[in-house]
């Protein structure tokens, strides 16, 4: 991974980085060139903005942010839906404070002045839990959407099986091939089942 | 969070309603029932001899501002506990904070069920402790034709959804559905009354919510229905609503709810009266106020136990507690963090207030997933 040199050569390792966009937001002293070069190595797009804004905009895939007591209000999203994954950087000499870390809820933690494996790792951790967490939050709202449908299911399942005079496992079968044939989820055909038997009276 | 030591610091807390835009007229009472109990522990000394201090802040009846508000309370005031919401929508914006930053949000507002956040007490009616009971009393008591009407939103939708099932499952049928804006005026609800006249349901059942709820009992009222034979039924319609259209247009109608202003009961009259010295004698108490009012009192009392806000040892404790509300007992389900609630059918009389026609014989359990009514939700 970090053969430098080889990176620059066809046919190199694939580079994992290379279509982020990355937000640099960090005084521009010599540790933070030092980071600022260590990310262009990634041949990730790398944008540096300081002084520091009072909101921090959403366009970045991963950011890169000092560490400042006011921090967590520049964050542009709610707490718990970040648009990017986010890295503090902690400048030498500022005394950490846990609070506001916690309020920052930051995907990885890197201190000034950076070794190249403390950017690459903070870099590769961070990207991971952030898709990490969004697929979760994804999987909690289809399995909310889930716990719905099985009630449209159920309903729809009891249904033929009085009208079709179906058994349980042929009504489900039922289901099951109706949906595939009209190319629509078996919810959504549980939920039509249920709503013309509402029709129907 | 840090550790709490000997100190005579307040408690701080945020305190999250409405108090303008179209939902006041309904979060403005549970801002008061918060503070009404919040004032209550200080005037007692406190917990621990620190008091409460509310840290408010007015979303101004817009979902995406609860989120906002919830994250300013949280990184800037630096709260974990917060008392709030009405709407599912605002509670579904201020959810991913309060679980990102462990936080503690207490919800005093009946809603559809299907939920379970562990940064939530949820302290309002799950639809197994309104809408059942609703649906079996109307459908013996006035017949088996139901004509929808809610506001245009999550809530609405989904408590009508369950409702649909119980009333088809039961034998009864759904003549019409309509779905109002949630800033519908007066005008809007001509046709829906048109589509009523038509349809000639037994009963209306309403999921309408904020200023709009006037103007759909008003309509209701300039086209002489009579609410003997074809009452409005609804699960949001509390004392405020009927206060803000006027005694006469609510009354004969039907809600259900875990608390009336007019149960009394020792501990619902010392409620209502400290409420009224504070607010008015023509302020009246309803089901969301005092959910809002009680969860502060239970909130304190697991707070005097743990001495700490931190969400996690705050909590347990919470889980399983027990009060004496002024609806009677209830306690939080430590299942799922719910309240177990009493079910009450209330009809509005000519004074504003509710009859209660009917009453469950002990708290019931809150249940919201619907796991204990199977497929289909039948009574008995």
């Amino acid at each position: 991974m970090r053969q430098r040199g080889a990176d620059d050569m066809p046919g190199a390792a694939p580079m994992p980085f290379a279509d982020l966009d990355i937000g640099v937001f960090a005084r521009r002293d010599d540790p933070g060139d030092h980071l600022i070069r260590e990310l262009q190595r990634t041949r990730a797009r790398v944008r540096h903005v300081w002084p520091m804004p009072e909101q921090i905009s959403v366009d970045y895939d991963l950011i890169f942010c000092e560490f400042c007591p006011d921090l967590p209000k520049r964050l542009p999203w709610l707490p718990g839906l970040p648009s990017a994954a986010l890295i503090l950087v902690l400048p030498v000499g500022v005394p950490l404070d846990l609070g506001v870390l916690h309020l920052c809820a930051p995907h990885a933690v890197v201190h000034m002045p950076v070794t190249p494996d403390a950017v690459l790792s903070a870099l590769a951790i961070a990207r991971s839990h952030f898709l990490y967490e969004r697929r979760l939050r994804s999987r909690i709202d289809k399995l909310d959407d889930n716990l719905r449908t099985m009630r449209s299911v159920e309903r729809a399942k009891a249904i033929l099986i009085e009208t079709k005079k179906l058994s349980e496992q042929d009504a489900y079968h039922f289901l099951r091939r109706t949906a595939m044939e009209r190319r629509v989820s078996i919810g959504a055909l549980a939920a039509m089942i249920v709503d013309s038997q509402e029709l129907l009276g | 969070m840090s550790k709490e030591i000997k100190t005579s610091e307040p408690w701080r807390v945020g305190v999250l309603f409405s108090a303008t835009g179209f939902m006041a007229v309904i979060e403005e009472t549970q801002l008061r029932g918060t503070l009404t109990a919040i004032e209550e522990i200080n005037d007692s000394g406190g917990i621990n001899g620190r008091p409460l201090e509310p840290v408010l802040y007015d979303p101004g009846s817009e979902a995406a501002a609860f989120g906002r508000c919830a994250k300013r309370l949280m990184v800037e005031e630096g709260v974990s506990t917060i008392f709030g919401c009405y709407t599912s929508s605002s509670r579904k914006a201020v959810l991913p904070v309060v679980e990102r930053l462990n936080g503690l949000l207490w919800y005093p507002t009946l809603y559809e069920g299907f939920e379970y956040s562990p940064n939530v007490i949820y302290t309002g009616a799950a639809p197994n402790q309104n809408s059942v009971e609703l649906c079996a009393f109307l459908m013996e008591r006035y017949g088996t034709r139901f004509f929808f009407v809610g506001s245009n939103y999550v809530y609405p939708r989904e408590s009508n959804r369950i409702m649909r099932e119980m009333v088809r499952h039961n034998g009864g049928e759904v003549v019409g559905e309509r779905y109002l804006s949630l800033r519908a005026k007066r005008n809007d609800f001509i046709p829906v009354m048109q589509e009523i006249r038509a349809a000639q349901p037994d009963v209306i059942f309403s999921t309408v919510v904020g200023d709009s709820t006037t103007y759909f009992y008003q309509s209701y009222a300039d086209c002489g229905f009579d609410p003997k034979t074809m009452p409005i039924a609804s699960l949001t319609t509390t004392e405020a609503e009927i206060q803000a259209m006027g005694c006469d247009v609510g009354a004969g109608h039907l809600t259900a709810a875990p608390y009336f202003e007019g149960i009394g009961g020792a501990s619902g009259l010392n409620f209502v009266r400290r409420y009224k010295k504070r607010y008015g004698e023509d302020a009246s108490t309803n089901m969301c106020l005092e959910a809002a009012y009680f969860q502060v009192h239970i909130f304190a009392k697991a707070l005097a136990q743990t001495n700490s806000l931190d969400t996690e040892v705050l909590r347990p404790t919470v889980l399983g507690s027990e009060f004496d509300a002024p609806q009677g007992r209830v306690s939080i389900n430590s299942y799922c963090a719910h309240t177990d609630l009493w079910t009450r059918i209330g009809r509005a009389n000519d004074e504003g207030q509710f009859d209660i026609l009917h009453e469950s014989a002990a708290p019931v359990r809150a249940d919201p997933y619907l796991i204990g009514y199977g497929r289909t939700v039948a009574f008995g």
